[in-house]
């Protein structure tokens, strides 16, 4: 495989010129998002999420298995992110690369062992019988920052599916096919989205840090330091992932976190409104509400 | 879901890759995305051709002996086509991703995953064409392809082009045919039981479905307000408005 283009020199300079001035070559503001997109699929749990040039589609599958012998109540949730040569000729197939590795534990950090889906509720029979909940992430387009953008994939597909009703009566579980009973959605505790700051201290003057947001590709090449916040809209912090780069002010952090914060709510607005609307096209004739199998959750 | 057997095509939406197309044909949607010619591993180099890598990525799970089955067809295929031995010594590269699949309300979603191969092999080659056509790359001819699902009713078989899900699972023989546009075969994958005169009306309607059924306007161009069913018009339509728009400065 060839090896991935580094930024040209003038490219780099070119950067660094504008960032003394304030400036991110496409006119953003520092903390400021690219333009979000989040489309649904005719399936349950397949969404598309453009972020700017950043396209990533995420396609969510259930079935039934056994669940690990350590954990009998428990159901499986796994999720798969393999880079193809789509991304980018420079990914082989079969090899992951630093990308595909960080991507992936990164998405496991905030959505796995942070708690979002609810495994105990995809328990059929203890011991013998799970849900197994499977995000296969399809990166389509790759233009910086893939944590945010398949962090949002996934959640968003994950409120979106539905899985098959099913009846237990002693030993023996019936699974409902869709024409049978109307499929009920995951339980999901808690929507811890991602935030990826990059830091540029080298570049601009002395002491000081320049602070990005949802970098392009080209940022990203050209950071010094970046650092992962996975939190949800209620400021719990779930993850903070920082890989080594320049060091950074514990103070400066902190507000970080506080940016993180303010957009995952934005995010999270912005999810919600897309699945309503989503959700009023799926409602045939308002009958969603009387078909659903679902009880009430008491909180 | 929309009309079943309805296709249509984007062209160039993703912008790391050289050519990239999207396919969407009989409830199947496929992207595809092709780069090349680029630098190749030294134990795939071939000394006077190009070499060609197709990789065929499921909609849910991990690629396995099924893929690898349509992969090696799509890539003899392809190798037909791509005028390989203008780039000798490099990688073509076709990654072709599934992102839908026609959903069977009444049987769980394993039963489609299980089922044959055929069924999503021409959108498969149709959306491996579109993204070598995106990518600019040089081919001989380009093919049109369409699945046939015969059923035998006592001494009468009948066909039917682009079938269903239902229809196709209900077939005594399944059929993918791909045609280059001179009407010549060039790729013939069969599945079923089926006699040598099925074969011959199966062969004799999978060609008027690929190629237009008068070779005398394949010269000319395309008449848009002959709204023709055979795939080849369909592609020809897609290339031209695409073309259109990417030249929409040039007067």
């Amino acid at each position: 495989m060839p090896r991935e283009v580094e930024p040209s020199l003038n490219e780099k300079q070119f950067f660094v010129k504008a960032l003394e001035e304030n400036l991110r070559i496409d006119g953003r503001a520092f903390d400021q998002y690219r333009e979000l997109d989040l489309e649904f699929g005719d399936e349950l749990g397949v969404t598309d999420v453009r972020l700017g040039k950043t396209r990533i589609h995420t396609h969510i599958t259930a079935e039934v298995t056994t669940p690990f012998p350590d954990r009998p109540f428990d159901g499986l949730f796994t999720i798969t992110s393999e880079l193809s040569p789509m991304t980018s000729p420079f990914f082989e197939p079969n090899r992951p690369s630093t990308t595909e590795i960080l991507l992936s534990r990164l998405l496991e950090k905030t959505l796995r062992r942070s708690g979002a889906l609810d495994t105990e509720s995809l328990c059929l029979i203890a011991g013998q019988k799970c849900w197994s909940i499977r995000a296969d992430v399809h990166v389509l387009s790759h233009d910086g920052n893939l944590v945010d953008a398949a962090c949002i994939g996934v959640l968003a597909a994950l409120q979106h599916f539905r899985k098959p009703d099913t009846s237990t009566e002693g030993e023996s579980v019936t699974v409902y096919t869709l024409a049978e009973r109307e499929p009920v959605p995951l339980s999901l505790l808690h929507f811890p989205y991602c935030v990826t700051f990059s830091y540029y201290s080298s570049t601009v003057e002395e002491g000081e840090t320049v602070t990005l947001l949802d970098a392009t590709l080209l940022e990203e090449q050209l950071r010094e330091g970046s650092a992962t916040i996975g939190i949800n809209r209620h400021g719990e912090v779930c993850q903070i992932a920082k890989l080594g780069g320049v060091p950074l002010d514990a103070v400066a952090f902190l507000g970080c976190v506080q940016i993180a914060l303010v957009k995952v709510k934005e995010i999270s607005v912005f999810v919600s409104k897309r699945l309503e609307e989503e959700a009023k096209k799926r409602d045939k004739g308002g009958l969603m509400a009387e078909l659903s199998a679902e009880n009430d959750r008491v909180s | 879901m929309t009309n079943a057997t309805a296709s249509s095509a984007i062209l160039s939406h993703l912008h790391r890759a050289d050519g990239s197309a999207t396919f969407s044909q009989n409830g199947y949607t496929v992207i595809g995305a092709v780069n090349g010619p680029i630098e190749v591993q030294r134990r795939d180099e071939l000394p006077v051709e190009a070499a060609i890598d197709v990789i065929v990525r499921p909609a849910a799970g991990v690629g396995g002996t099924r893929e690898r089955h349509l992969e090696s067809i799509l890539q003899s295929t392809l190798r037909q086509i791509i005028l390989i031995h203008n780039f000798p010594r490099t990688l073509i590269q076709v990654t072709l991703q599934i992102t839908n699949t026609p959903e069977d309300k009444v049987a769980g979603s394993k039963i489609v995953q299980a089922s044959s191969h055929l069924a999503i092999l021409p959108t498969l080659l149709q959306t491996a064409l579109l993204a070598l056509l995106s990518a600019s790359m040089p081919l001989s001819v380009i093919f049109t392809s369409v699945l046939i699902a015969a059923h035998k009713d006592g001494a009468i078989t009948s066909l039917t082009p682009n079938p269903s899900l239902v229809g196709f699972e209900s077939a005594d023989s399944v059929h993918v045919l791909a045609f280059t546009l001179e009407g010549k075969l060039l790729l013939a994958e069969s599945q079923g039981t089926f006699t040598l005169d099925d074969w011959d009306n199966i062969l004799e309607m999978a060609g008027s479905v690929c190629v237009p059924k008068d070779g005398a306007d394949i010269e000319g161009g395309v008449r848009i307000e002959e709204t023709k069913e055979d795939m080849t018009t369909f592609v020809k339509c897609t290339l031209e408005a695409k073309v259109a728009q990417d030249l929409h400065w040039y007067t």
